[in-house]
């Protein structure tokens, strides 16, 4: 039992209070999982740099850490905005080349560090314990931008620690990232095909499969639409899952609607959420919701 | 009429509020801002009014017999659960297993059901202004379901002795569900029953009566018979 949570404004406001919308959607969600909680919101750039939320592991010298970190991703372009809150370092750079060769080197410098989040839009923070905390540390609720989706776990299957909390950034996909709620039954079978592919897995969270599943469909060419709509006979089990590129936010329901998944949309904006009660808190009385069907699969354009 | 304001309050405090308001001799409690709570309103075994000024969460009503119970919002899962006898309506939507394993009374969804609509109902009517979703009507031993829209898929799989009817398509029609010719008597059922709890649909010409499809069970899955292997190997 997860809550998932996920909001866009349509109103072409790239300083709507998506971080806001997000925590008091997932606050009040907070009792469907205590384990850990997690944002993942984007704003439209600046420039074409890219923004790194990097997990460094320990908290003892993260800080340190971080600091080596920034250092040695200069060989990569021009590193900025370099800070270390608790045990992330986040970052922004004006990328020289492809992205994948800089998180791969991020990567080897220390098997405790990994890039949570990479893209020109996408931020992800997440970690163990409540929504409130998460913003007691990352702000996140003054974050400002166009959309976003966001995660309360109850873990069922896998470790409750950081890496293991959602969303899942696909890796090396930059900003394509899923929230989940349920479970995936040919997890294990299709990790199997994945890792024959070379592809890594960072945790045992059969939610971690969507994001590689999603990131793999749209590099043969799918649209973000066609490619929640595959997952439907891909993937196997319960799950009612949101996922989100720097442009799209969508959501897909199994076939036997086993998940709960509600969405209220008016002309200014689209709130989807396990259950109402998020939807009112955050927007009130004034809207009506209904819960997705089997099958339902609906995406939603910036 | 008594209030109950529920913010501030737990859900037990907001449930043992109705309780004492109606042994106290209340017969009319309206919930102000349910802010689509979970578990409201649940055994309630008297003949009294309920109103939620606002959307209820998962649960809602259920285990009642005998209240009459008006939701001005929508519902999350499991709406009326089990119940017994009494009348709920819901203004808006209903979520996952409306009126699941109902046996008697009477629940009205003005908008659209979700999934597993009146699963299991042993007895009672449920009546859709709307829409429902995937695999309404499964193993409904006894009971009426009237859904004035489209159904989703495996509609009215492997019942026993319920009833449906539908105004609008039927997405596909679940194992053992045939569709037979409504009755004279049906037909008149339907229009008393729509003009007493969804007035506005038949004023409105928007539900024409004579257009409702009634689905029962086709009674082969009621009985194994070796001959009908394929039937079951179908169902299963």
């Amino acid at each position: 039992m997860c809550g998932i949570v996920g909001f866009l404004d349509k109103t072409q406001n790239s300083n709507a209070p998506v971080g806001q919308a997000i925590l008091t959607m997932l606050t009040a969600l907070g009792v469907r999982g205590p384990d850990s909680a997690g944002v993942a919101l984007y704003r439209p750039p600046e420039n074409g740099a890219f923004i790194l939320r990097v997990k460094l592991g320990e908290l003892d010298g993260a800080a340190e850490k971080g600091v080596s970190i920034a250092e040695q991703v200069g060989a990569f372009g021009f590193v900025k905005e370099v800070k270390t809150t608790a045990e992330y370092l986040r970052f922004v750079i004006d990328l020289q080349g492809e992205a994948t060769p800089l998180t791969q080197f991020i990567e080897s410098l220390d098997e405790e560090i990994e890039v949570v989040s990479m893209g020109r839009e996408l931020e992800i923070v997440k970690q163990v314990g409540t929504p409130q905390n998460l913003d007691a540390t990352h702000s996140v609720s003054t974050f400002l931008g166009t959309h976003g989706l966001g995660h309360t776990r109850l873990s069922t299957e896998s470790r409750v620690d950081l890496s293991h909390s959602q969303p899942f950034w696909a890796h090396n996909y930059p900003d394509l990232a899923i929230v989940h709620n349920g479970h995936i039954t040919n997890y294990h079978k299709l990790r199997r095909i994945y890792e024959q592919r070379g592809i890594r897995f960072y945790t045992e969270n059969d939610s971690e499969i969507i994001g590689v599943y999603l990131a793999d469909r749209l590099s043969q060419g799918l649209t973000f639409k066609e490619a929640l709509d595959a997952s439907l006979t891909d993937l196997g089990g319960s799950f009612s899952y949101l996922a989100a590129t720097a442009n799209y936010i969508g959501f897909a329901k199994d076939p036997f609607a086993f998940k709960p998944l509600l969405f209220t949309e008016t002309d200014d904006f689209v709130a989807v959420a396990t259950e109402e009660i998020a939807i009112r808190a955050a927007f009130g009385d004034g809207y009506a919701v209904r819960e997705a069907q089997a099958k339902d699969v609906s995406v939603w354009q910036r | 009429m008594a209030e109950i304001i529920c913010e501030g309050k737990t859900t037990r405090d907001i449930n043992a509020e109705i309780k004492r308001l109606i042994a106290s001799g209340e017969t009319d409690i309206c919930m102000r801002g349910p802010v689509a709570r979970h578990n409201l309103g649940v055994a309630i075994l008297q003949s009294v009014k309920l109103t939620f000024d606002g959307s209820v969460g998962y649960y809602c009503a259920g285990m009642v017999d005998g209240p009459t119970v008006e939701i001005k919002g929508s519902a999350g899962w499991g709406l009326a659960e089990s119940m017994m006898g009494g009348t709920v309506t819901v203004e808006g939507n209903a979520g996952n297993g409306a009126a699941a394993s109902i046996r008697g009374g009477t629940v009205v969804i003005r908008s659209d059901a979700a999934a597993r609509l009146g699963v299991s109902m042993k007895g009672g009517l449920i009546i859709v202004g709307g829409n429902c979703g995937y695999m309404a009507g499964f193993m409904a031993q006894r009971g009426t379901i009237i859904v004035c829209g489209d159904t989703g898929e495996a509609f009215a799989d492997s019942m026993y002795e319920a009833v449906c009817f539908v105004g609008g398509n039927i997405a596909e029609l679940g194992n053992d569900a045939v569709i037979e010719e409504p009755t004279t008597e049906d037909l008149t059922f339907l229009e008393s029953t729509l003009f007493q709890h969804l007035p506005a649909k038949v004023d409105n010409s928007q539900t024409v009566i004579c257009n409702f499809k009634k689905v029962i069970s086709g009674r082969k899955l009621w009985n194994f018979n070796k001959d009908e292997r394929a039937v079951w190997r179908e169902a299963l």
